[in-house]
């Protein structure tokens, strides 16, 4: 153990760097540790050569953390390089550095924004919002109480008026919920 | 500022790099030192972008291996101090990872939060903090109180206030005893009544009735101190969502899944929540429209009042009732019963315990809001709670009241008879003896008479009497029986509801004839606001107590570590979280709003007992004296100097305090009118924010409009505009000395690069808008050649004069400009000798051409007129009616009203609107008068006339006006730009540009807007062919060639451009009037050019 530790070093001095914080040492170990869990037979514990480990979406949706979370595949999508789920040791690591306490709030809703845009088209439309309301809801609401929901939602955050919601938009409406920064994350 | 980062940040990783080898080279200290800066700011804030980790690593790899690279060029001392800075980091981050061990169920929490999401864990939270602040009171009391007693103080059973009297000395380890907190643990350090009244103990000297009473009040005041700080604080944190902006429904959307969640019950109660929270939203959303059945609400809302109010006043009474009842029983009975001595602790906390679940029952008839249901139900949970304590706390001092006046009685009987010993105790006095209190009450109904039994005391009795009749004790007692009895009752309310709850549900489920855990009795919720209340209630009682129970604060200690405990596994085992949400985030005051006011409260009887009562005479540290914060004065008097005790007694003359109580009140009524006026001005600037915000916006949208209607009709005024913004660009890039032109670049190269943020569609925009207005009077103005008087009254002369004027003047004024031209511009050498060739041979023909021009002006007309008619729709009849001065008003009218809907363009309207006078009408004119005359001398023919200046003067004028044409000329190149770019998203559009500028002049000639856009190609096509002119070979040539060379150079040589559209458009021209002269030649030529310029001009046509 010591000595995959000695070879982690490396890499986790330099996540450190980047995320950093008070806790990042140990958190880029445990995350290293919870990826590695999730498929010990394909990840190595040495990874000096950088091997080009991925692992697909079902393995990352099954940890207790994103299985109850609605969003955990679009989650998995943001986060990978490809945009198909299935992530490399950073992605994994980016993934749960923006998701931890530590991350800058900019940070959180910008990815909070690419999440929610189901479409990758640079815009929160209503589809995007429909979407979100069913996934949310569990598809609980009938259609024209989404719609409803999403067309307030658009009016009241939309500043542009051009029906769908940008990244400025969506920003400056999130940043001023009291309860986002304590519910965007996850703890690991 | 990170919308650009993110932007920047797809190449960013490439650029970073680029920058980073380019500085490099350089070895300039000053550059060197800015790269280590640039790429310092890049390690510090790269966890701020949004960058895969993977480019994030390289990144930060390269701006590290350049800093180090090149810091130790520069300095080595400032590497050390940072290895330094990084050591010091890496210990204070080892630190607090150590620290992060020692509080206290951080795991708990963690866990907790990650399977029920930050509501619950918020209550917990809250109970750690206020484990935190009990921690510290016990510290305080016991470090300077209860440890100085014991130690340094007498030792139990040497004074009378320490021993038990013998009486009960046989029960005081029974059980009962022990446990209504009687016998052993009344004569300890538990209570007030323990406490020696010696001013100093042990030998150092400790003042411990000093320090009593200071610590009693340093419990409130650090209470109170660190509950605003926390307040503070909290509401620092949450400044942002102070704002009044109204997000119900984003909020409800994007905040309403907690991905802290990590449990499947959580995760279905918890999306059950947000359905609700929506469905509220939306009903809300209706409810705003309509009110049904007032009448029907409102009386059950009265009706659900009265029944809480009478259940509020039932609970008060039946405490009081309890009270008294409890205090009858002790004067009447011996021997108490179990229940008997906790009556009043156990009828309080079933109080406290059924109640809220009754208000619960009667909300329920309200049918409010949920949200407002809540709020009702804690207030009046808060009032039940407080009423409670009150009712409590009054019924005791109550009872103080009495002992004490009984204690001064039997005291001064005492005083006078203590000699006399009779051996005969009465029975009352018997009774008096066991409880002491119960005596007031016999004294106030046998009045004298029993003052007389008094008398008869043995002095034995009056001994214990004292002892007996110490209400803190007594008070403190109380406190802590109810605190116990709470503790009690919260365990097997846990035990009961949740606990056994939850087991019958999952297990007699299977065998019940209706589904239990999902029908009635289910699984214990877990109500975050309920329970935040027993807590906040809890604390008040340790306030209220801790006074006359040092260790009561202690006890909270152990009773907070249980219920966490117990909580947390009860929470984790056998409750689900509250279909309720509770918003009740970290940064939430409300909790420590509830808890401020219940300190306040709290406070009060207290610190009304202190000054109100007279301290027992016989128990406590305060003893013998008249009231108990006389021990504060004693001390001053006693144990300082003199010269300190007169400076307290002048400070607190009223001399002195009265004007610093004003002095106080000025201080905060100003503190409070600058907090207002900040507020009010913070508000302003919010709203400011908020309509500058819509109406950019707006301006947008308008903008956006503006262009729909400019390219619906895509006319030869719509590309003319573009002209003229590009005009001005190409102008701000030749950089020339004038300064109204540079000031209309600046503005339109302003214009025209703020909106490219908003994506090359709303860029093409603003231009095109500009450009319209200005198009349009410019177009007017060729129809209207002899009218410009009129409208421009400097330039119209000018203008009259060229159409007018006989070729010779013409002629002879241009060749001296031109060749002015080519001297002092060698940058426009080019063009201008092309132009110099053409013109001079030309000059005869271009006359002539004139002519034509003169009268194929109303062809011009006509075409400009439809495409007035086309842009303008109504404006349209009146333009075809009118002569061509009506147009040009019209036209102006157009501009100004235009200028009112379209805000967007309004500045640079009103630059122009300015300068009218003076270049851009000048502007206007030129650029009209090349199109009437075909040729830039013909142009400028007029000025020597018009303005009759020194030669030099002429040609600098002259200089600028001919330069000016050409940027006009270039302008075209601007048009097929937007064009373009709008079409086909494309860069290179010079070309294309100039080609729709030209086709859009064809268009003018043709008359054929409405054609299908594969018609412009066949028009060009046919038009080419009878322009064609022996000179204008020369130009086609160069033109193809040129144009070739911008489509390859597209903006990046504007000049090169501008030049080479300056001849095809003059090639164009020329072609027109010439048209009907010499149809033949330079057909293959032309048909190339046009050719080339299909694609363009279909795209354009498309538009």
């Amino acid at each position: 153990m010591h000595q995959c530790r000695l070879i982690l070093w490396n890499i986790v001095l330099v996540y450190e760097n980047i995320n950093d914080s008070t806790k990042s040492l140990s958190l880029c170990l445990r995350l290293f540790y919870r990826y590695r869990d999730l498929a010990p037979q394909l990840v190595p514990l040495d990874y000096r050569g950088r091997p080009a480990v991925t692992l697909p979406y079902g393995l990352i949706a099954s940890m207790p953390e994103l299985k109850d979370n609605p969003f955990r595949q679009r989650i998995a999508e943001v986060f990978s390089e490809r945009g198909d789920g299935n992530m490399t040791l950073d992605d994994f690591l980016d993934m749960f550095s923006v998701l931890s306490e530590m991350a800058p709030r900019d940070l959180k809703a910008y990815y909070a924004f690419k999440i929610y845009d189901f479409n990758n088209d640079d815009y929160i439309c209503k589809s995007d919002l429909e979407k979100t309301v069913n996934k949310l809801t569990r598809n609980e609401l009938t259609p024209e109480e989404v719609s409803l929901a999403c067309d307030k939602v658009i009016y009241e955050a939309d500043v542009d008026n051009d029906g769908k919601l940008s990244l400025e938009d969506f920003q400056h409406m999130i940043l001023r919920a009291p309860d986002f920064l304590s519910t965007f994350h996850i703890r690991i | 500022k990170h919308v650009n980062l993110f932007t920047g940040t797809s190449n960013s990783c490439n650029s970073d790099e680029d920058v980073g080898e380019e500085k490099a080279e350089s070895h300039d200290p000053e550059q060197i030192f800015q790269n280590i800066q640039y790429q310092k700011e890049i390690m510090s804030n790269i966890r701020c972008r949004p960058w895969p980790m993977r480019q994030k690593l390289r990144a930060l790899r390269q701006a590290k291996e350049i800093v180090l690279r090149y810091e130790g060029r520069l300095t080595r001392t400032r590497g050390y101090q940072a290895a330094g800075a990084e050591l010091w980091r890496k210990f204070i981050r080892l630190a607090y990872n150590f620290v992060v061990i020692f509080i206290p169920w951080e795991m708990r929490i963690k866990k907790i939060e990650s399977h029920f999401g930050s509501g619950v864990a918020s209550y917990f939270i809250f109970l750690r903090w206020l484990f935190g602040i009990n921690i510290v009171l016990t510290i305080m009391t016991g470090a300077f109180v209860v440890l100085p007693e014991l130690l340094a103080g007498a030792p139990f059973g040497s004074t009378v206030s320490k021993t038990i009297p013998k009486e009960h000395l046989s029960s005081a380890q029974d059980l009962d005893t022990i446990w209504s907190l009687g016998g052993y643990l009344q004569y300890s350090v538990l209570f007030y009544g323990y406490y020696g009244r010696d001013r100093k103990i042990g030998k150092a000297g400790y003042r411990l009735p000093l320090a009593y009473f200071l610590v009693g009040m340093a419990v409130f005041a650090y209470s109170f101190i660190i509950l605003l700080k926390k307040m503070a604080k909290n509401s620092r944190m949450s400044l942002a969502s102070a704002s009044d902006e109204n997000y119900t429904f984003c909020w409800r959307l994007f905040c309403a899944w907690d991905y802290l969640i990590g449990n499947p019950e959580a995760a279905e109660s918890k999306a059950a929540a947000i359905v609700n929270s929506i469905r509220e939203a939306i009903l809300e959303e209706q409810e705003k429209k309509k009110s049904k059945n007032l009448a029907v609400t409102i009386s059950l809302r009265i009706i659900a009042n009265i029944l809480v109010l009478l259940s509020l006043a039932g609970s008060i009474y039946i405490i009081y009732f309890v009270v008294d009842r409890s205090q009858r029983l002790e004067r009447t009975k011996k021997e108490l019963t179990l229940w008997e001595k906790n009556e009043v602790s156990v009828v309080v906390s079933l109080i406290t315990m059924i109640a809220p679940s009754a208000f619960e029952l009667v909300a329920a008839l309200e049918m409010y809001h949920p949200r407002t249901t809540l709020r009702f139900q804690l207030a009046r949970v808060l009032v039940l709670y407080l009423g409670n304590l009150y009712s409590l706390i009054i019924a005791l001092l109550d009872k103080v009241d009495s002992m004490s006046v009984t204690a001064s009685n039997s005291t001064s009987s005492l005083a006078t008879k203590t000699l006399s010993k009779d051996d005969n105790l009465t029975v009352p006095n018997v009774q008096m003896e066991r409880n002491g209190f119960v005596t007031s009450e016999e004294h106030r109904t046998q009045g004298l008479a029993v003052s007389d039994s008094l008398v008869n005391q043995t002095i034995s009795f009056s001994t214990q009497n004292p002892q007996d009749q110490c209400w803190e004790t007594y008070v403190g007692q109380e406190m802590l029986k109810l605190s116990i009895i709470d503790m009690i009752f919260t365990v097997a309310s846990i035990l009961l509801i949740d606990f056994f709850r939850g087991l019958c549900v999952r297990y007699l489920s299977d065998c019940w004839c209706w589904d239990l855990e999902s029908k009635f009795p289910e699984y214990g919720e877990f109500k975050i606001a309920e329970n935040v209340l027993h807590l906040v209630y809890n604390q008040g009682m340790i306030w209220m107590g801790a006074f006359f129970s040092p260790c009561l604060p202690a006890f909270n200690v152990l009773k907070l570590i249980g219920l966490m405990y117990l909580r947390s596994w009860a929470v984790l085992t056998c409750n689900v979280p509250h279909q309720q949400v509770f918003r009740a985030s970290r940064s939430n005051n409300f909790y420590l709003a509830m808890l401020l006011f219940m300190l306040f409260l709290c406070m009060l009887p207290t610190i009304f007992a202190i000054a109100r009562y007279k301290p027992s005479l016989s128990c406590g540290p305060f003893s013998g004296q008249e009231k108990i914060y006389d021990i504060v004065s004693e001390t001053i008097q006693n144990d300082f100097p003199t010269w300190f005790n007169t400076v307290i007694t002048y400070i607190s003359s009223p001399v002195v305090v009265l004007p610093a109580l004003l002095l106080l009140f000025m201080l905060i009524y100003y503190l409070q009118s600058i907090a207002r006026s900040l507020k009010f001005t913070n508000n302003q600037l919010r709203m400011k924010i908020q309509t500058e915000r819509t109406e950019d916006k707006k301006k947008v949208v308008q903008m956006a409009v503006g262009k729909l209607v400019t390219f619906i009709n895509l006319d030869s005024s719509c590309t003319n505009f573009c002209f003229l913004a590009r005009i001005q660009n190409l102008d701000a890039n030749d950089k020339r000395p004038e300064q109204e032109t540079d000031i209309i670049s600046q503005e339109s190269s302003v214009r025209s690069s703020t909106p490219r943020k908003n994506g090359s569609v709303l860029n093409f925009e603003s231009p095109v808008s500009k450009g319209t207005r200005i198009q349009t009077i410019s177009q007017s103005v060729p129809q209207t050649v002899p009218a410009t008087d009129v409208a421009r009254p400097v330039n119209a002369t000018p203008t009259a004069a060229t159409s007018l004027t006989p070729a010779p003047s013409v002629s002879s004024a241009q060749k001296p400009r031109n060749d002015h031209i080519t001297n002092r511009y060698p940058s426009v050498v080019h063009r201008s000798a092309s132009e110099l060739c053409k013109t001079k041979p030309y000059t005869p023909v271009t006359f002539k051409k004139h002519t034509e021009d003169v009268h194929s002006d109303p062809l011009f007309r006509k075409a400009i007129r439809q495409v007035n008619s086309d842009n303008l729709g109504a404006g349209a009849p009146v333009f075809l009616g009118c002569r061509p001065y009506a147009t040009r008003y019209f036209l102006v009218n157009e501009k100004e009203s235009r200028k009112k809907s379209l805000r967007s363009a309004s500045r640079l309207q009103r630059h122009f609107r300015k300068e009218e006078p003076g270049d851009i009408i000048e502007l206007y004119p030129r650029h009209i008068r090349r199109y009437v005359v075909r040729t830039p001398h013909q142009l400028y023919s007029p000025h020597p006339s018009e303005d009759e200046e020194d030669e030099e003067e002429l040609e600098r004028e002259f200089m600028n006006r001919s330069h000016r044409p050409r940027s006009l000329s270039d302008l075209r190149p601007a048009p097929r730009f937007y064009i373009g770019e709008r079409a086909d998203g494309h860069v290179l559009m010079s070309k294309d540009l100039a080609r729709v500028h030209y086709k859009s002049w064809d268009d003018g000639f043709e008359l054929d807007l409405d054609r299908p856009p594969y018609a412009y190609k066949k028009v060009h096509l046919n038009h080419p062919e009878p322009r064609v002119k022996p000179k204008s070979k020369q130009k086609l040539e160069q033109s193809l060639t040129e144009s070739d060379s911008i489509s390859i150079e597209s903006s990046s040589d504007p000049q090169n451009s501008s030049n080479d559209q300056y001849i095809q458009v003059i090639h164009s021209k020329d072609k027109y009037p010439k048209a009907g002269t010499k149809p033949t030649k330079k057909k293959s030529k032309n048909s190339v050019d046009l050719s080339m310029s299909e694609p363009g001009e279909l795209v354009c046509s498309n538009v």
